[in-house]
């Protein structure tokens, strides 16, 4: 499998009153290519407005661009067929920011992962699928138990961004497009989240298309980096290169905007499962009543 | 099974919407047994038949609200009337709500040109004043039956429903569970129903509710005028006989008052549950999405 994602001269603009031509544009020219071959992250930063989430609908087919083009597989993702529609969407899998808005809340938390099951034929017999379920739960460190048969605001937002990466275990796609999906999660659960799709680039060969406007996960991540501003990308590069010598003069005014810029600093030692559950989950007496949330 | 538990949780948190239903099952209880009540009335004649007792006859053991100008007795009248008028309540808000409804998720989840053509349409029929135009529809339809009435008067009130119902869409149709469920192959048909429709049930049943009261009170208006459909006695026409035959000054006055006071009984249930639904349900959804 060596399908690409490729993006050229995309451009988005949306409707809107009062600004110059009655349009507002986006997303105006980028172009990059996404490759499975090795699994890699690429962090996609920029300050609030600058496009980013505009470019990951445009990946995700949700908005189709004014012009330019989004291909998967060297096809345009809005002109293909059954089966390539199918192969698209089976690899190409979101995470999206908010996780309060991600689930309807009329429905239990366990029906995301169902439909993932059902629509995309995972497996054959109803007990098939509850073992793919609970696996992939454990894979993302939850307590199926704790899990599933819930609400969405019975569970806390971490287990909430959680379940979604686990909907991602269960679909192995080959690209993840993780619109700012630890934005609103604390340090701890953030750095679990982080950890856990590096875990899922190296074991099965996610490429992830990571869109922060946070130098420091874009530095923790690694991988390669694409800085925009104002719907334009202006810089690209490894991640070591981009942070230390920033060619462009937005990059430079991005680095220097964070409270603490000592980029040398990593974050040291991987956040233990062990310690989290210690801590946070197994030292939260047990939920008795079904209305307060975890955690 | 998580629509019941939300209906009964809901409704163990409004007294207003809990009476409301309550008030709105007793009548529909009175309706459904119109027909055994009427014949027990009758005692084996038929009280609604021309002449079948003595005119004018005053409140008494026998005709507890008496009989009007034509022998008829009146609490069998009001019994039956009660049924017509939550007939009509149902059928113009059945006719109303689905028509809104549909209109509403087209609009709303196609948007675009779609959106505009409907939007526009709607909001022509909004601005029409109902009530001249209803009068003159019914006054050229001589004869109409009560269905051809609540047709007439759900072309007039479907697009209140369409506009509240279709504003939600809106804002729900671009929450990031839509876009989950497009990832996940889900079409749009299903998107709707599955995703948005359950979210929307109050804003549905408050559409509903208008409608019915509307069309019921819409009904009464063209029956005081004398407008109404033949053949049928709804709570508005023996006001109307009340007030033609100067009941009250004969010592009639439950024809007058026991209507009246049937259908504030009404109106304060819709009212009720239409209030409570919006009192429960908004704080309680952005609740739940946004906690
Ligand atoms: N559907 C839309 N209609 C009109 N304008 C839009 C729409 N979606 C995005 N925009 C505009 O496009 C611009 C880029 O928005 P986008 O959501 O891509 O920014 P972003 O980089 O993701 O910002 P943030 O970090 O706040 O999420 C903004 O000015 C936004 O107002
Ligand atoms: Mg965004």
């Amino acid at each position: 499998m060596t399908k690409t994602i490729e993006l050229s001269g995309v451009q988005q603009r949306f409707h809107a009153r009062g600004a110059a031509g009655g349009y507002l544009t986006a997303v105006e020219d980028a172009s990059f290519t996404l490759s499975p071959e090795p699994p890699q992250v690429v962090s996609l930063v920029g300050q609030s407005g600058s496009g980013k989430s505009t470019i990951a609908r445009n990946v995700l087919g949700l908005q189709k661009p004014t012009s330019g083009t989004v291909k998967y597989g060297g096809k345009d993702i809005f002109k293909l067929n059954r089966d390539e529609y199918d192969d698209y969407r089976r690899n190409v899998q979101p995470v999206f920011q908010d996780p309060y808005a991600i689930f309807n809340p009329f429905y239990r938390v366990d029906r995301v992962l169902w439909k993932a099951v059902k629509k995309f034929g995972l497996a054959t017999s109803r007990a098939e699928g509850l073992a793919l379920i609970e696996r992939s739960l454990d894979a993302v460190k939850l307590d199926p138990d704790r899990v599933l048969g819930r609400y969405p605001h019975q569970l806390s937002g971490g287990q909430r961004q959680r379940v979604m990466l686990a909907r991602i275990h269960m679909l192995r796609p080959a690209f993840v497009i993780a619109d700012e999906p630890v934005s609103m999660l604390d340090a701890q659960v953030r750095r679990l989240f982080l950890d856990i799709l590096l875990d899922f680039q190296r074991e099965y060969g996610m490429t992830t298309l990571f869109i922060t406007h946070d130098l420091s996960t874009v530095y923790y991540l690694g991988g390669s980096v694409m800085v925009i501003n104002r719907g334009r990308i202006v810089e690209r590069g490894p991640v070591d290169v981009v942070m230390h010598e920033p060619s462009h003069p937005y990059t430079r005014l991005l680095l220097d905007s964070i409270p603490q810029p000592d980029p040398d600093q990593r974050w040291t030692g991987r956040i233990e499962v062990d310690e989290l559950s210690g801590t946070a989950e197994a030292g939260t007496p047990k939920a008795t009543a079904p209305e307060t949330p975890i955690i | 099974m998580r629509l019941l538990t939300a209906t009964g949780h809901t409704i163990r948190h409004s007294p207003r919407l809990a009476t409301g239903l309550a008030l709105l099952a007793l009548m529909i209880l009175l309706a459904v047994l119109s027909p055994v009540l009427v014949d027990a009335i009758g005692n084996g004649k038929d009280p609604l038949e021309l002449a079948t007792y003595e005119r004018w006859l005053v409140p008494s053991s026998d005709h507890l609200l008496g009989t009007d100008q034509f022998g008829r007795d009146v609490l069998a009248m009001v019994i039956s009337a009660t049924s017509v008028s939550l007939q009509i309540g149902a059928i113009a808000g059945v006719i109303s709500t689905v028509v809104g409804v549909i209109v509403a998720f087209v609009a709303g989840y196609k948007g675009g040109w779609v959106d505009n053509v409907l939007s526009t349409f709607t909001g022509i029929l909004l601005v029409i004043p109902t009530f001249p135009l209803l009068i003159a529809l019914s006054a050229y339809a001589k004869n109409v039956s009560l269905f051809q009435v609540g047709v007439m008067i759900s072309i007039f009130s479907w697009p209140f429903a369409a506009k509240t119902i279709r504003s939600q869409v809106l804002s729900l149709r671009s929450r990031p569970y839509v876009d989950l469920a497009r990832v996940s192959k889900a079409r749009d048909l299903e998107i709707i129903v599955t995703e948005l429709l359950p979210n929307l049930l109050p804003f549905i049943g408050v559409g509903f509710a208008s409608s019915a009261l509307g069309a019921i009170f819409g009904l009464v208006g063209l029956e005081v005028i004398g407008l109404g459909p033949g053949g049928v006695i709804d709570l508005g026409q023996i006001i109307f006989n009340a007030i033609n035959t100067g009941a009250l000054t004969l010592g009639a006055w439950p024809m007058f008052v026991v209507p009246i006071v049937l259908l504030t009984v009404l109106f304060a249930a819709l009212n009720m549950i239409n209030i409570g639904l919006e009192e429960v349900y908004n704080p309680r959804l952005r609740g739940v999405a946004g906690e």
